[in-house]
């Protein structure tokens, strides 16, 4: 392609642009519209690490009502409520995913960031264990019937 | 419209003035950036008519998600990362160049003269250039033919400061080697 050339087509370029623009055939988004973007996007990364932590401390609490020992292990699969790992690990890739939309996200070394966010997930649910909010929770409230969930008898007991 | 010298203006002016409804404003933009972007945009897709596709389409796009360029920011990364974006889906969509691997990182720590670098480059930079893995040539040519600081290719190629680092040290001893072979 001559310079020449090469000029015409830019110009053509800056035309076409142009035309489009004043024509109004194509406008500018809305602030709103990436307001409304950012907000949905850190609102949807909170209620992933929220529900998140939150399976994972009712896994905790189920864990220690039932304790250790081969045959509460057995009991405690038997009432082993398999979404509750499942949607824990949906929770944390999706959170995962959410914050590599970020732009914090490719300036640090994002294997430290999924770490941290792993690492404040376990330990927002041990939190809420220590504090005695989930024995709180297991007596009242809208999640009592997920801290009670009691074992369905298997076994036949001697 | 009065008679206005917008070249004291920096970007991120233009586009302010831009936004509050000034958008004959906007050919000042495309006239600051066409040459450099179908530049930049060459030597992603190695076709001029290509590369002219991609900065107009990025141009358009540019335009439509201006409200969303946050003016505190560089706007000339901003820019160039949606011609990055529109290069990468015109490669991907035509499989004529091998699709990046982000995780064929090499360690850095190899340093050739920059001197050196810059005349080769300047002599041989599209032929050397060409025969280069994008993954490479991207960063190398931001970097020495782009004048973009490494912050800035940081922001562009979303990767961290010390991946571009890794990633231009890696593409000079390549283009060293093949601009070696070429003149040998």
């Amino acid at each position: 392609m001559s310079k020449q050339d090469e000029l015409t087509k830019q110009v053509n370029i800056e035309q076409t642009v142009m035309d489009k623009v004043l024509s109004g055939k194509i406008k500018m988004k809305p602030k709103w519209y990436f307001v409304a973007g950012s907000a949905l996007s850190v609102a949807g990364l909170a209620g992933l690490v929220v529900t998140a932590t939150f399976c994972v401390n009712l896994l905790l609490f189920l864990l220690r009502k039932q304790g250790p020992g081969i045959y509460r292990l057995e009991l405690m699969l038997d009432s082993f409520s398999v979404w509750l790992p499942i949607l824990a690990l949906v929770s944390i890739i999706g959170g995962i995913v959410m914050l590599k939309k970020f732009d914090f996200s490719y300036k640090k070394n994002f294997k430290v960031i999924i770490l941290g966010l792993i690492l404040s997930i376990v330990a927002g649910a041990f939190l809420i264990d220590a504090t005695g909010l989930s024995d709180l929770w297991s007596k009242k409230g809208p999640f009592k019937g997920m801290y009670q969930t009691k074992p369905r008898m298997r076994f036949k007991s001697y | 419209m009065a008679t206005e010298n917008f070249d004291n203006l920096t970007d991120e002016q233009l586009v302010q003035k831009i936004v509050r409804n000034d958008k004959e404003l906007y050919s000042q933009i495309i006239k600051r950036y066409q040459t450099k972007l179908t530049r930049y945009a060459n030597y992603l897709l190695s076709e001029q008519d290509k590369a002219n596709d991609v900065v107009q389409e990025a141009f358009i796009k540019a335009y439509i998600n201006l409200n969303g360029f946050d003016t505190k920011k560089k706007f000339s990364s901003w820019l160039y990362r949606i011609v990055h974006n529109e290069a990468i889906n015109m490669v991907e969509k035509h499989k004529k160049v091998i699709p990046l691997d982000p995780e064929l990182d090499f360690d850095g720590g190899v340093d050739v003269e920059e001197d050196y670098i810059k005349s080769e480059l300047s002599a041989h930079a599209q032929k050397c250039l060409k025969q280069m893995d994008v993954m490479y040539s991207e960063p190398l040519s931001l970097y020495y033919l782009e004048d973009k600081s490494y912050d800035e290719i940081s922001d562009i190629l979303r990767l961290p400061i010390g991946t571009v680092g890794t990633r231009i040290n890696r593409a000079k001893v390549i283009m060293r080697k093949l601009c070696q072979n070429k003149m040998s």
